[in-house]
């Protein structure tokens, strides 16, 4: 059962008709038997991706999870409508961003992009894991980008937020990550501008 | 969110909410027990444990040395501010290590306490910054190790963090990091021993043939064959991790001993079937030689061969050539009393000795014995090249042959 469920799992992820590989994960979803009520394919496709998502906790999981194009299913929830689903894929992300050949494809792909927009979401998960996810791949040479300005700026917010999860994690990135200049910019450019990126929202 | 945690850190959050266990999940997909929707990550764990659900009995000391049983603990405490059901308690409790927690939770959590079933999630609201810190530093170097151990077969036990939607024991770890242990000291015994199995098996045996054939290949999969055992044991559910793995690599570990001291200690057969080999490849060299006189080789029933060989030890050899001795010295005293009734045979030597004409009868005659003495001489050269002695009167053939070839 344990390997028939990967290999499920592969059939869900694996792009085998051609089509988009959201559509696939639907469409393979769908056509699932054995549930014991009528449930919706959003709950569904939640299900498979939490699936995933944890089993990115494993670095044993990962070369597998590499094959399967996982890393990219992730990348691309990120977009998606349902809170869940980007909560869910964000979490996947940040589970697997540490291990070097992972971090290495993320960059490569242009995921930070996606990543950064993340901090603006009002699910708490989401943001928490935005903040770790792009901590873990700052590196020399994507650190212009994991932490450009907006960034900076938005952690500083973060660092004065009432969640201690988020503020801790925020303090870190800004002692971390950030050298002092940059966090004063920030500082001197938050205090003229009042557009702000919103604190997210239990 | 805000209006949720303006207080302190005591002051309930969303992600201390026990969800509701899914139902819809498909039958293939269910675990042991009934799970919500959640993923885990390493911002979500904690040293910290909020444990909800605790009877008001003043149980505070039993409590805490059930959860000791899982790590040592830095901290624990009552939270009276927390929101709790009538007649429950709240507590925190801090253990040592990450690991302890995770285990600690894995446990602990919907257990019935004292008649009240608990309910025990992560805090990590409660953890200063620098704890914060020092658990992303520690995510940080368990990845890395966990890394560098597939690549470079590094034999630690990995602590496997296996956060996974169904069920899964930390068992499957252990196997996984012992299977690819076994796998790589089978794997560089191998290499060590080879030229020595080069050196001394010309022949291996079957299993040792397999097993040098396989460890080039299993060295280039490596990677792949112990992600596949990691990734096949970390999602099996089950108290019985990766069945079918077991065997494979008990059965590497079962070989390593064939490869250690291989000068002497190799298993019999072996030499057996080496001794045999080189018997065969004599054979072999000898028809060759002998195949375009006459493609007749074998004339009659081909008399039981006895292989003159080394055996690789000198007392063997001495043995052997005593035996080869006897033998001749038995087989020649056999053929010179057999060889009288067949007079069809030896009588024509005699004739062409004394009568050297070129009659075509006996011509014809001499040749027909030419080819069925040089038939024979064929049986009997093989027999000699195979140090058959008791083939018996070769010498005696030899002779013969040479006489014709000095007539004709």
């Amino acid at each position: 059962m344990e390997l028939g469920r990967l290999e499920y799992l592969q059939a869900l992820v694996t792009d085998s008709t051609g089509n988009k590989r959201r559509c696939s994960l639907g469409l393979s979803v769908s056509s699932v038997s054995s549930h014991t009520r009528p449930f919706s394919l959003a709950e569904a496709k939640e299900q498979v991706l939490a699936n995933l998502a944890n089993f990115a906790y494993d670095p044993s999981n990962y070369e597998y999870l590499r094959q399967l194009q996982v890393l990219d299913l992730f990348l691309d929830m990120l977009t998606e409508d349902n809170e869940s689903l980007v909560e869910f894929a964000m979490g996947g992300l940040c589970n697997l961003c540490l291990d070097k050949t992972n971090k290495e494809y993320i960059l490569e792909a242009n995921g930070v992009e996606p990543i950064i927009n993340c901090l603006s979401s009002s699910n708490e998960e989401t943001v928490v894991s935005a903040v770790t996810t792009l901590m873990f791949l700052t590196t020399p040479r994507s650190r212009a980008q994991t932490t450009a300005l907006p960034v900076v700026e938005c952690m500083l917010r973060f660092s004065l937020s009432a969640n201690r999860r988020l503020s801790n994690l925020a303090s870190i990135f800004l002692q971390d990550y950030c050298t002092p200049p940059q966090v004063e910019e920030a500082r001197n450019l938050s205090k003229h501008t009042a557009v702000g990126i919103p604190l997210p929202k239990d | 969110m805000a209006a949720d945690s303006s207080g302190a850190p005591g002051a309930p959050c969303r992600h201390h909410a026990q969800l509701g266990a899914c139902e819809s999940r498909a039958k293939y997909r269910e675990g042991w027990r009934p799970r919500a929707v959640k993923v885990y990550t390493i911002n979500l764990e904690s040293r910290y444990l909020l444990i909800q659900g605790v009877p008001a009995l003043g149980v505070m000391k039993e409590l805490v040395e059930q959860f000791a049983l899982y790590g040592a603990i830095e901290e624990y405490h009552a939270l009276d501010e927390y929101p709790a059901e009538q007649f429950t308690e709240v507590y925190l409790i801090k253990f040592k290590k990450l690991q302890c927690a995770r285990v600690a939770k894995k446990k602990m959590d919907e257990r019935s306490f004292f008649g009240s079933l608990l309910h025990v999630c992560y805090a990590p609201e409660f953890e200063t910054v620098q704890e914060t810190r020092e658990k992303l530093q520690d995510r940080r170097k368990y990845i890395a190790k966990a890394t560098n151990q597939r690549d470079c077969f590094v034999l630690k036990k990995v602590e496997g963090p296996k956060k996974t939607a169904s069920k899964n024991s930390e068992q499957d770890s252990l196997w996984s990091t012992s299977g690819s242990h076994v796998a790589s000291t089978w794997d560089r015994s191998c290499f060590t021993s080879s030229p020595g199995v080069s050196h001394n098996l010309a022949y291996p045996s079957g299993n040792q043939n397999e097993s040098l054939l396989t460890s080039p290949h299993y060295d280039n999969n490596c990677a792949d064959i112990s992600g596949y055992f990691g990734q096949k044991t970390s999602l099996t559910p089950s108290v019985h991790p990766g069945g079918h793995t077991p065997p494979a690599s008990l059965m590497q570990q079962r070989m390593v001993p064939a490869y250690n001291g291989i000068d002497r200690f190799m298993p019999r057969t072996t030499h057996l079937q080496e001794r045999k080999r080189k018997r065969e490849e004599g054979n072999k060299f000898s028809l060759i030689g002998t195949s375009e006189d006459n493609t007749e080789v074998v004339i009659g029933p081909q008399l039981p061969e006895i292989p003159k060989v080394d055996m690789d030890d000198e007392s063997l050899n001495t043995s052997a050539t005593l035996i080869r001795n006897k033998l001749k010295e038995v087989a020649d005293s056999v053929s010179t009393s057999v060889e009288k009734p067949e007079s069809s045979s030896a009588k024509p030597l005699p004739e062409l000795q004394l009568s050297p004409s070129s009659d075509r009868s006996s011509r014809w005659n001499h040749r027909r014995k030419e080819e069925s003495d040089a038939a024979l001489f064929c049986h009997d050269t093989t027999a000699a090249a195979t140090g058959t002695p008791a083939g018996q009167s070769s010498c005696f053939w030899l002779v013969c042959f040479e006489l014709e070839s000095e007539l004709s």
